[in-house]
């Protein structure tokens, strides 16, 4: 592990990927801080550009754009109660309340430390665990990979929360459906191209993930623009900060929450599908419970210990969804599926092999999280006034730059112009897929896995002469599927059970 | 009677997995290729069958009975948008990389409100100027900058 360490402080600390580290965590938070835009928008945006880099500092700038967008997301939650990001409306709870206050600068400088010390935790056990899932996931076969994947397909939906699950295995579906697009890679067959030229490749990932994250986010943006009171509200909140010093007390109550919701953030985000989201959430609730009645009371009101929980889960979150993508080739969440498509195009096949065949690769993202994370608190802290003032710019210079980056960034790549307008069919049906509430994340990770899900099947197959026995047959392979089916079934069959459950308790006492 | 969000967008989705299940018998495979066990044709038909069976499950037991609410949404000026998009997809080659893209964001800052002349084209030359710059001296990323016509008379 120490050589591996050693590989990526060589990697990481060179010229050019410090430059990475460090305008990657200025655009994240730079994007990240754009209601509405959220870490997943701010990576597909950097794709084009980290695409023109090697495999090393592409994946280190987009790393960085990461956990800068989400300390931008937590930005905008305190001084305008706008979350850029689900992961960060926990954050709002306290947050703005302390900004209401007249507390922004302090919220903001305890959300700040809170991320770092989350990120740092985060990557010291990535660190440790990354390695070891690595060696195990060596015995893996095809058989366990495709039931990995259908595993990290329905642990997404079943996170999905309530009435949403059904909508998310859905999308997924339609996600799996746009990824069998083009010539397919064994029979050398065309599927659904309608003839068309363009379409023999498929459609690209890139695209995808442009036109349903960054261009729809931009189009709704235009269609529900921000009311006049709510801009005077942000002008207002970026003009008052007010003091950025947090005091030794504060410091002192906040360190055992930082330290207990780093953990349960990391742990949460190596949970396929279950993302900085559910960890933030979860980090708020159980510090809630922890604090006793009279802090508990405070919680929601502008309580520090409520501000600081979310922070330090989320950001250790997004670290701990960098453990299955790295070492078994599935990503976590929406974002890391992103970087997935990302890593793919540069020819790297993430999995067990990743940390053999690409050391620099594997071991510099590790390194550079930390970095990333001393970064953003070096230069983040001290910029936030100015970079608040992002918030000032008018939303009518904002959006079609982001429009035109979106639409460049995908051009770039193939210098179709049949592209942009495929953007544009893609974008309009996002948007209305939106607006009826149907989530997007569940899509692209379809559409990643897709491929790879069908090759791995097709190889499974092979070896297995054509038997499906497989499913069965082959312990591990069973184990996880049954995991993955239990995912789903439990979200509809676990309130049922605790109300029986509740109901035997209330008669064996009213028997006793 | 108004439909709830989750049945439109069931409606939609039971629309689309329908032409895809529909489709996936107009791939065209050799006989040798229909004979193996998992052919070209496996995983999308599989697929069909699994969103037609889901959005028909959404349709009949939504999971929210929210209706949708389109009031409050400036339509139009995202029609101008999309319509500046397909725009520009027309035009970057035929214009050139500077003027179809100072094109775009001069429309689009138009559409969203700006009115003053100036403040459209300080807003979106420099810009266009120092991206192209960026790309084709910092990233070698060649893109034409002028029109086809120019290009064609020098």
């Amino acid at each position: 592990m120490l050589e591996g360490i050693l590989i990526g402080l060589g990697t990481a600390l060179t010229f050019q990927n410090l430059v990475m580290v460090v305008v990657g965590c200025l655009v994240g938070t730079f994007i990240g801080m754009l209601p509405g835009l959220g870490p997943m928008s701010a990576i597909a945006l950097m794709i084009p550009i980290a695409i023109g880099f090697d495999p090393a500092a592409g994946i280190i700038l987009m790393a960085a754009v990461y956990y800068g967008a989400i300390f931008g997301g937590s930005t905008s939650s305190i001084l305008i109660n706008a979350p850029g990001v689900a992961s960060t409306v926990a954050t709002s709870f306290d947050g703005y309340p302390l900004a209401k206050k007249g507390l922004a600068g302090k919220a903001l400088a305890i959300a700040a430390y809170s991320s770092f010390a989350g990120g740092v935790i985060g990557a010291l056990l990535l660190l440790v665990a990354a390695p070891r899932l690595a060696e195990v996931s060596l015995a893996f076969q095809s058989t366990d990979y495709f039931a990995l994947m259908v595993l990290g397909l329905t642990a997404v939906a079943a996170f999905a929360g309530k009435g949403q699950v059904v909508k998310a295995l859905l999308m997924t579906i339609i996600g799996l459906m746009l990824s069998t697009v083009g010539t397919d890679q064994t029979q050398g067959v065309q599927r659904f191209t309608f003839g068309m030229i363009d379409l023999l490749d498929g459609v690209s990932f890139l695209l995808l993930a442009m036109a349903t994250f960054a261009l729809s986010e931009a189009l709704m943006g235009v269609i529900k623009p921000v009311s006049d009171e709510d801009r005077q509200r942000e002008m207002d909140a970026q003009r008052n900060l007010g003091s950025m010093a947090v005091t030794g007390d504060e410091a002192k109550e906040i360190a055992p929450v930082v330290t207990r919701s780093s953990c349960l953030g990391f742990l949460i985000g190596v949970l396929p599908g279950a993302g900085a989201t559910i960890a933030s959430f979860l980090a708020y609730g159980t510090e809630q419970r922890l604090a006793g009645r009279a802090k508990g009371a405070e919680f929601g009101k502008g309580s520090v210990r409520g501000l600081a929980a979310p922070e330090s889960a989320n950001n250790a979150a997004a670290t701990g969804s960098f453990v299955p993508l790295l070492t078994l080739g599935i990503p976590g969440s929406g974002t890391t599926a992103i970087m997935l498509g990302a890593l793919i195009s540069y020819g790297i096949q993430p999995g067990p092999r990743l940390y053999i065949d690409e050391p620099q690769v594997f071991w510099s993202v590790i390194i550079s999280m930390w970095i990333g994370n001393i970064i953003l608190l070096i230069l983040n802290l001290p910029l936030i006034p100015y970079i608040a003032r992002v918030l000032a710019i008018p939303g009518r210079f904002l959006l079609p730059l982001i429009f035109f980056f979106s639409l460049i960034g995908v051009y770039f790549v193939s210098f179709n112009t049949f592209d942009i307008h495929m953007m544009v069919v893609f974008a309009i049906a996002a948007v209305v897929l939106r607006l009826l509430g149907f989530p997007m994340a569940p899509m692209i990770l379809g559409f990643i896995l897709g491929g790879m899900m069908e090759e791995n099947l097709r190889r499974a197959l092979l070896i297995n002469n054509d038997s499906w026995a497989f499913l069965w047959e082959r312990p591990l392979t069973f184990s996880i599927l049954l995991i993955a089916a239990a995912t789903i079934v439990m979200p509809a069959v676990w309130p049922w059970l605790t109300k029986l459950l509740g109901r035997r308790k209330e008669e064996a006492g009213e028997g006793g | 009677m108004s439909l709830a969000k989750d049945r439109i967008g069931a409606l939609l989705l039971f629309v689309f997995c329908g032409a895809y299940w529909y489709l996936v018998y107009e791939i065209r495979m050799l006989p040798f290729q229909k004979d193996q066990a998992f052919n070209a044709q496996t995983m999308p038909e599989a697929l069909a069958v699994g969103g037609v069976a889901l959005s028909l499950l959404l349709l009949v037991f939504p999971g929210s009975k929210e209706t949708l609410n389109l009031r409050g949404f400036n339509w139009k000026i995202g029609l101008i948008m999309l319509a500046l998009m397909v725009f520009y997809g027309l035009t970057l080659r035929s214009l050139g990389f500077i003027l179809s893209t100072t094109l775009f964001l001069m429309g689009g800052y138009f559409a969203l409100g700006e009115r003053k002349p100036l403040t459209l084209i300080l807003a979106s030359l420099p810009i266009v100027v120092a991206f192209w710059a960026l790309m084709t001296q910092g990233l070698d990323i060649y893109i034409d900058p002028l029109p086809a016509f120019l290009k064609e008379a020098s």
